[in-house]
């Protein structure tokens, strides 16, 4: 028999048993959830599916974001299993197949809240999801040029955090405890994402009313520990005594910088961004001067909250001002002052917020530049 | 030519193997003076303290993968690996009590257990399910980088003990602990690679496997055996993370997979197996450690510091394998 033949018949046999094992698999995957998913308790969300698209669970910031969303769905009677999270891993791609898959099995009756992983993808999702009839909000990526007043109702709404001006803060108390003069460096994020470059304008803003601030050097360290050491080691190796203060575009960089420094038995004031809990402990102790929170629990609970309370009919989107439909997030300072009140408030409890005072934490419509 | 007793020739000395044999050394050495051309800073104690704390980690999970490599296998668990035994490491010695004055000290060695028994299922799956070790590894190390994030739930294991963290902080001559401990492994690497039978059979694999297999070498537990002693390098790369950042996190392992294996290339170990050794490997990361560092510290801007990384990979690679050996490239 030539192999040709051989290979044939095998290929026929391999593929109806994959077949059957494929049936098999399929029929086990719609009959399970009903067997012990939730299936029931959807119908309590007035018939829509919930569901946040986001990037991974590997960080307190997008688990804080998840968990805002959980608080919503259990304001509403509901099991915080009820929320489906579609973990797209950092790939836009499977962030769109997943909502798309997402909108299929509900037969479009879905609010969906997602970060779309980069700014282009924005759109295709937002089509996606009003072409079957689901409701969407999303927050941080989105191009400029897209707005949910031009896809309609659907696109309920966008929520990004302004870096630049919490950014400035954090750099004008880094001035100030630095006596008003000497070097900073800066270790930004990965250089193309929107906070990574809103959080350097915004130290570069603050230093126009300190001339004595000189700004040594800003290059990025891709929000990394391990690579933030390394950059401030060799920041080390070319300023040396000039460095005066350090600016991080985020909490963990600003681990690595605080290792780095202790290898070498210095102290710099450090201020960075994000408010994470252990950030806020070195801020407590005085190792860290400042950090930013930007409230994710809150920002997570209240995009699903908008999209689901579009879908149920509560509000209608394209009667709501611009400043509703794109609007930043708040953000606040945590100083070693305020850190202990802070850290009772948001950290040790998460605050209960009132998710139908749909904007009452917005800091304003997103302005373009 | 008649010569007396005791002398070699130099023109025995430039022999194309003796060239490719030390290009890496000397490549190395180019990039130092180069570096510390433009800014003489580069050229310090402190700076290269610096540097040897940038690789000590880099340098061990380099070390586990140049016993694969040798073999002609790859091994790309690492960065999963190193998470994962990071973060029970953490746990259990704060389990222990937090310090490894007291009970904590056993975290460490069994760690290095645990590392090596992860080794060595990593190993046992490729050979027993006939798997490709490039695919069986990457998939452990996701399985590692996931049980990372299982444990962690996404949050930051910290260590205070000063005691552990005096591998950072506690120097001789200039040079903190953890890069003498470092050394101290990479000699371990050197003693098993050199003077062990399980090192020889290393290379017995690597340089025909077929071959090393009609000679009596049992293939598949030198396999096994190979991706066990990985495991343990990953382990240590796992307790110096710890050691320099203070905290271990589910990322704590990434970027080590692109580091380790430029690093192993660019040092001289041949892909294709068979080559090289684990001072290969410690040439390499210091290559790479000290282009990253140079870069920033005589000012390359930073768009294009990515790009000038490959390219001076690619140089690296070109001066240091010998591909005239090789009949194709894959």
């Amino acid at each position: 028999m030539s192999t040709f033949i051989k290979n044939y018949i095998e290929q026929e046999k391999i593929s109806r048993r994959n077949l059957l094992l494929a049936a098999a698999a399929g029929l086990t995957a719609t009959t399970m959830p009903r067997a012990f998913g939730p299936g029931m308790a959807q119908a309590d969300a007035g018939g829509w599916a919930l569901a946040w698209s986001y990037r991974d669970r590997a960080s307190a910031y997008w688990n804080s974001i998840v968990s805002g969303g959980e608080a919503y769905t259990e304001s509403l009677g509901l099991k915080k299993e009820d929320m489906t999270s579609l973990i797209n891993e950092g790939s836009s791609e499977k962030s769109l197949a997943d909502i798309k898959a997402f909108l299929a099995k509900n037969g479009g009756k879905a609010a969906i809240a997602c970060d779309a992983n980069d700014s282009p993808n924005a759109r295709p999702v937002a089509e996606a999801v009003k072409e079957a009839g689901g409701y969407v909000s999303t927050i941080w990526n989105k191009t400029d040029d897209l707005h949910p007043w031009d896809i309609g109702d659907n696109y309920v709404a966008h929520v990004s955090w302004s870096g630049e001006k919490p950014s400035a803060e954090a750099a004008k108390i880094l001035f100030d405890a630095m006596g008003g003069e000497g070097g900073v460096v800066h270790l930004g994020g990965i250089p193309a994402n929107i906070p990574a470059i809103e959080r350097l304008n915004g130290l570069l803003a603050a230093q126009k009313d300190y001339p004595k601030i000189e700004i040594l050097d800003t290059q990025p360290a891709d929000w990394d520990t391990t690579k933030a050491a390394e950059l401030m080691s060799s920041y080390l190796t070319k300023y040396g005594d000039k460095i005066k203060g350090v600016h991080c575009a985020n909490d963990n960089m600003a681990y690595g910088v605080l290792q780095a420094l202790k290898a070498e038995g210095i102290t710099l004031p450090v201020v960075a961004f994000d408010g994470n809990p252990e950030a806020v402990e070195m801020v407590m102790k005085g190792e860290l001067l400042a950090t930013v929170f930007t409230n994710p629990h809150w920002g997570g609970g209240i995009a699903l909250g908008l999209a689901h309370q579009a879908a149920l009919g509560n509000f209608k989107p394209s009667e709501e001002p611009n400043e509703h439909r794109e609007f930043y997030g708040p953000s606040i300072l945590v100083t070693k002052a305020d850190a202990e009140a802070f850290k009772a408030k948001y950290l040790d409890s998460t605050p209960k917020y009132d998710w139908t005072d749909k904007w009452g934490l917005s800091a304003g419509q997103i302005v373009y530049k | 030519m008649r010569l007396r007793k005791g002398l070699v020739p130099v023109q025995n000395l430039m022999t194309r193997e003796n060239l490719l044999k030390w290009a890496p050394l000397l490549v190395l050495i180019t990039l130092v003076l180069f570096f510390s051309f433009i800014n003489p800073n580069f050229m310090s104690l402190r700076n290269f303290a610096r540097l040897t704390i940038a690789a000590s980690p880099a340098l061990m999970v380099a070390v586990g993968v140049t016993f694969i490599i040798i073999m002609g296998s790859i091994d790309l668990s690492m960065e999963g690996a190193v998470s994962a035994l990071a973060v029970i490491f953490c746990y259990f010695l704060v389990w222990l009590g937090g310090s490894i004055a007291g009970f904590g000290v056993l975290a460490i060695p069994a760690i290095l257990l645990l590392g090596a028994l992860a080794g060595a299922i990593n190993g046992y799956i490729h050979v027993r399910l006939r798997i490709p070790s490039f695919m069986s590894s990457l998939a452990m190390g996701f399985v590692g980088t996931g049980a990372a994030v299982l444990m962690t739930g996404g949050n930051i294991v910290k260590i205070d003990d000063e005691i552990f963290r005096s591998l950072l902080t506690y120097r001789m001559l200039g040079f903190p602990l953890m890069a003498y401990v470092t050394f101290g492994f990479l000699l371990l690497g050197w003693v098993i690679q050199s003077h062990t039978r399980l090192g020889r059979n290393f290379y017995a694999v690597g340089g025909g496997e077929d071959l090393a297999h009609a000679s009596g070498v049992n293939v598949k537990r030198v396999r096994v055996l190979g991706f066990a002693l990985a495991g343990f390098f990953f382990a240590v790369a796992g307790l110096l993370q710890v050691a320099k950042l203070g905290q271990a996190e589910s990322v704590t392992g990434s970027n080590l997979m692109f580091i380790s294996i430029t690093s192993v290339v660019v040092g001289g170990v041949a892909l294709w197996g068979g080559v090289g050794g684990v001072w290969n490997a410690l040439v390499g990361v210091l290559i790479v450690a000290v282009i990253n560092n140079g870069m920033i510290v005589i000012g390359i801007p930073d768009f294009i510091q990515d790009g000038i990384l490959g390219l001076l990979v690619i140089v690296a690679v070109v001066l240091s394998t010998d591909r005239r050996s090789v009949a194709f490239v894959k």
